[in-house]
């Protein structure tokens, strides 16, 4: 009953004027849930699978194939092919932009916000956040077929929720050994065989593709919040840049010392995005 | 039928899974083991941790990670077609560039270390190449997996590639050096490359 309850109450505000609010609510999600390596993505995640056992990948020789003279390079190079960048002039003056988003603004409030709260606390808030996104991760794991991590994830989210006191512990990893299982919409349509198209460097949000902005507003779906109705719209919101706050607050840093390495921090970001973002596809 | 030859022909592969465990901890790791035993106990050491003796724990750091890099094998990586049409003066001129502004990014990465733990994961050989994972716990409850891809020479194993999270280091730079390089000039990336590492 409730199901339907939701189902016509969803459609009363795709209708009429509550679209602004929609929009809002979408770039709100947006917010949360694109990863943003150096200074959004909540936190390197777990890359490989738990098991410690796990045999690394060989890889055959490899070219790396750049126009007529071809090097040769054997081991385990893995090249990746640099993602098509077809808005480059409009993705450099937004990364322009949050270069100074960052630095002026989101790193002081963050820096801020770390003084006041020791990171255990912040740790906590992270932990909250993750496992009530535990309906995207779990979702996509379905979409991949990938039934095992499914259960991983649905018996992390009833562990956490309980022994973990609402999420804010995380026992499923530190008791049993069950880790966050990284997925997404923008990688379930990866596995799918649906390359990134191209980059897009979004304003405020930062690095994404195409095909990761489908995912991210497909994950917006899956996302609890956006059914809570009743959840004023300034609350949305707020919630999510409180998220992101604390996200980086526990990652100051990272991101200056990507710009730190790099001689052109632009094409750094980008190609580093688009590698971590192939590997997460390939991971599964 | 066919899924049960399928289990069978992996029965030597598990079989021989469970005998490599024990000695997991093959030459390539053990030699990574080292170079980042070696440079722990240089910046947990008590005697260095002076301020007056912060330049001879960077040498020491540095003389670590001198013996482990490949700067040469990862300045031809990230250069890739471009570094066929060098010549060796360039190359050189080049390799020490590259290697000064690696080793500054990578010690600033090191000087930071703060009680991490670093667990080795296993590795994989094939032939002259091998990969060595290691995770890192951070205090911060991440954790952050690494890959050294290391080549083989006659004195040891040596590392042409760090990969972080997925990210590899040479595939990033060569993306920079190929894009600074068709957008203007061999040159200009050298130029470039000089005034990052005099910066500091």
């Amino acid at each position: 009953m409730s199901i339907s309850c939701r189902k016509v109450s969803l459609g009363w505000r795709v209708s009429g004027f509550h679209i602004t609010w929609w929009i809002l609510v979408v770039s709100a999600l947006l917010f949360d849930a694109l990863p943003i390596p150096g200074y959004a993505e909540p936190r390197l995640p777990f890359s490989s699978k738990g098991d410690p056992n796990t045999i690394l990948r060989i890889d055959p020789p490899v070219r790396v194939a750049e126009g007529a003279q071809d090097v040769e390079v054997p081991g385990f190079a893995e090249p990746v092919k640099p993602i098509a960048d077809p808005l480059e002039p409009v993705n450099r003056l937004f990364f322009h932009i949050n270069d100074k988003f960052y630095f002026w603004l989101l790193k002081p409030v963050a820096s801020g916000y770390a003084a006041i709260f020791p990171q255990p606390v912040r740790v906590c808030v992270r932990n909250f956040f993750d496992n009530v996104a535990t309906p995207i991760r779990a979702a996509n794991c379905l979409l991949q077929l990938n039934l095992e991590d499914f259960g991983n994830e649905t018996a992390r989210f009833v562990v956490n929720s309980t022994v973990g006191l609402a999420g804010f512990f995380d026992p499923a990893k530190k008791r049993y050994n069950i880790k966050r299982q990284e997925e997404d919409f923008g990688q379930t349509l990866g596995s799918y065989g649906i390359g990134p198209a191209f980059y897009i460097n979004w304003p405020v949000f930062g690095p994404s593709s195409l095909r990761d902005t489908i995912g991210t507003v497909g994950d917006f779906f899956l996302t609890p919040r956006t059914y809570l109705v009743e959840f004023p719209i300034l609350v949305n919101v707020g919630l999510a840049t409180y998220e992101r706050v604390n996200n980086t607050s526990l990652m100051l840093g990272e991101y200056e010392d990507l710009k730190e390495a790099a001689l052109d921090p632009y094409v750094a970001l980008r190609d580093a995005y688009h590698q971590f973002r192939q590997e997460k596809i390939k991971e599964r | 039928m066919k899924s049960i030859s399928l289990w069978r022909s992996m029965v030597p592969f598990i079989v021989s899974f469970g005998v490599a465990i024990p000695v997991w901890a093959g030459e390539p790791t053990e030699q990574i083991k080292q170079t980042t035993d070696k440079m722990i106990s240089t910046i947990t050491d008590p005697t260095l941790k002076n301020a007056s003796k912060s330049e001879e724990r960077r040498k020491l750091i540095r003389a670590a990670a001198d013996e482990r890099f490949d700067w040469e094998e990862m300045a031809r990586r990230s250069l890739a077609r471009h570094w066929t049409k060098r010549t060796d003066a360039e190359k050189r001129e080049f390799t020490s560039l590259f290697s000064d502004l690696l080793e500054r990014t990578y010690m600033d990465k090191v000087e930071g270390y703060s009680g991490e733990k670093v667990l080795y994961e296993g590795e994989a050989v094939d032939g002259d190449y091998a990969v060595v994972g290691v995770k890192i716990l951070t205090a911060k409850d991440t954790e952050i997996s690494v890959e050294y891809r290391v080549r083989r020479k006659e004195n040891g194993w040596f590392i042409y590639d760090v990969s972080i999270e997925g990210v590899s280091l040479v595939n990033n730079y060569r993306t920079q050096f190929n894009s600074i390089i068709l957008r203007s000039s061999y040159r200009e990336l050298v130029k470039k490359l000089a005034a990052k590492v005099a910066k500091k």
